[in-house]
């Protein structure tokens, strides 16, 4: 696993509730492989818990909050959602998070 | 004559001082795209980059093609120092001599070729073109194919595409661009997989014409082979009926998902900015990869003054001409400025006035409102000199009556930066026309003179000044 993630979100507030929310994270581990994209289901917390991978939350426009967050991380998910091209990516991810 | 492939391209642009080669090691998270960046940003060389951070000198990166007039003359087959106007007039010359392509059997590009379960898209350096993009962006300076589900007509786009993982990618051509009017209407309804090809590397004209602004229904292949003066040879992909350029340096064939959908952007685009218009985007699984032994991953550095300002700079200038011509506007010339990111549009007219003006901008944003605004000038202004256009706008656009605003809904740019959230969603949008001529029903009597040597002084003193100011040595 790795110790340091990313996640773009539109609403913030909704990541940091507290509650088991759907998101894809980007791994920030360096190499070959630094931003892979992985969606989970995962419980966010800030301040940042001891143990957990660090999050860093960016917005829509890739504004990083200087705040880092921590991840558990309780199910990855497939790597796509279901939804017609086009769909709202955002809306596709609570759609999952419902389920 | 053009060079046929991106190779030989890549020799003339370095014969002509225009590619800088770096063999220090350069790392594909933000160094390298930066140092694009900053190129564009000064007018800069192109750059090839021989030695990549985590993939050493067997995978090398090309930034920049053509991001400046003189390597887009080099491309056409021209001295690199060719006037503009000159080259807006090859290109509409070329764009009126089709010729189609030829297939053939063998082919650099399949000099090796990766299986789809063999594919991992993070053996390719495939950059991170700018902190805090949604993921690292493998199609910058591409060329799509796909093909329409119930015609023979095949589409060339230039789209982007960024790796969500080994075999996934996302990617963002618009709803109403040909592509993604081709996935919405002939493979969702029966939900089928499209197949695309993202080609890398393929020879100029080729990627020009993907990036050109050309009718519905027309096949880029036979505009790519007018603009090289030469037929472009492609070859059949492995996975799908989809036919490629034969020289490129990398092919990656894909199938749409007509079901699925995944992160994708945002990303620093065209216009200059990242806008936030991620999360309504395309998803695709790779199922094959085939390219030439050590090649070369093409990168625009997307922003001010990219690869895709100048291209779209020429064929949208000429495709917005033959509109107007065809809606019968009295139109001399057209320029879109590059450092305008495709949102501004110069029009000449031989006869200008409110319902020229107005006439225009309802031309130009019946289907798709790329651009947002456009200037229209007298015969009299050169379009391609931007000192004299803004001196026409600034003193003949009145500041009421001279604005001529078009709004519509479900074809806007959503990439406009002014845009809000809620429009960029919506796709609702506006263009306004500058109207920066005379008034017609002015009397010539009353209408203001310009006060330029051209215009306020006698041709025998005009002929003694420039005498003298030869003489002076200036």
């Amino acid at each position: 696993m790795a110790t340091e993630y990313e996640a773009f979100v539109r609403d913030r507030s909704h990541v940091l509730s507290g509650r088991e929310v759907v998101l894809t994270l980007r791994d920030l581990s360096p190499g070959r492989k630094k931003y892979r994209g992985v969606n989970v289901r995962a419980i966010v917390s800030r301040p940042p818990r001891a143990g957990e991978p660090l999050l860093w939350i960016r917005s829509v426009v890739g504004v990083k909050d200087p705040d880092p967050c921590s991840v558990r991380i309780v199910e990855e998910l497939p790597e796509a959602f279901m939804a017609e091209p086009y769909s709202d990516f955002f809306e596709a991810m609570e759609k999952a998070e419902r389920r | 004559m053009t060079h046929n492939d991106f190779r030989s391209f890549l020799s003339a642009i370095e014969a002509s001082g225009d590619l800088c080669t770096i063999n220090d090691e350069v790392d594909w998270d933000q160094e390298l795209s930066g140092i694009g960046r900053l190129g564009c940003e000064r007018n800069g060389p192109a750059f090839l980059f021989n030695n990549i951070k985590d993939y050493g000198s067997h995978m090398r990166i090309v930034a920049n093609p053509i991001a400046t007039w003189r390597r887009v003359a080099v491309a056409l087959g021209q001295p690199a120092d060719t006037p503009l106007r000159r080259l807006y007039q090859i290109y509409a010359e070329r764009e009126d001599k089709l010729i189609p392509p030829v297939m053939v059997n063998d082919a650099p590009c399949k000099e090796v070729i990766v299986p789809g379960d063999k594919v991992d898209l993070f053996d390719l350096p495939v950059p991170m073109v700018h902190e805090g993009d949604g993921g690292r962006y493998l199609g910058t300076w591409d060329l799509v194919v796909s093909k329409d589900a119930k015609t023979d007509w095949v589409n060339w786009g230039t789209y982007r595409f960024m790796v969500h993982n080994e075999r996934l990618l996302t990617g963002f051509p618009r709803p109403t661009s040909h592509l993604g009017r081709m996935l919405l209407e002939g493979y969702v309804p029966e939900g089928r997989p499209m197949p695309i090809a993202i080609v890398i590397g393929a020879d100029l004209p080729s990627h020009i014409a993907a990036a050109a602004t050309f009718r519905i229904a027309g096949n880029e292949a036979d505009l790519a082979g007018g603009l090289g003066q030469r037929p472009v040879e492609l070859i059949k992909c492995e996975t799908s009926d989809l036919y490629v350029p034969a020289s490129a340096e990398i092919v990656i064939e894909a199938e749409v998902y007509p079901d699925r959908i995944a992160q994708e952007g945002p990303y620093g685009e065209y216009p200059g900015y990242r806008s936030g218009e991620m999360g309504n985007a395309i998803c695709a699984r790779v199922t094959a990869i085939t390219h030439r032994r050590d090649p070369i991953l093409t990168l625009d550095t997307t922003g001010f003054m990219d690869s895709s300002a100048t291209t779209t700079s020429i064929s949208g200038a000429i495709a917005i001409k033959r509109r107007l011509e065809k809606h019968e506007i009295p139109v001399v010339d057209v320029y879109v400025p590059p450092e305008g990111g495709v949102h501004l549009t110069v029009v000449s007219v031989r006869r200008g006035g409110a319902a020229v003006a107005q006439k225009i901008v309802e031309v130009l944003t019946a289907r798709r409102a790329l651009m947002s605004k456009i200037i229209v000038v007298d015969e009299d202004v050169d379009v391609f000199n931007m000192a004299a256009v803004i001196h026409a706008f600034a003193t003949k656009c009145h500041p009421d009556r001279g604005t001529h605003v078009t709004r519509y809904e479900g074809r806007a740019n959503t990439l406009t930066p002014a845009y809000s959230a809620e429009e960029r969603i919506a796709r609702s949008g506006a263009t306004v026309a500058f109207d920066s001529t005379w008034p017609p029903e002015w009397p010539p009597e009353n209408t203001p003179v310009r006060a330029t040597l051209d215009s306020m002084y006698s041709p025998a003193v005009q002929r003694r000044v420039n005498e003298r100011w030869k003489s002076l040595g200036l």
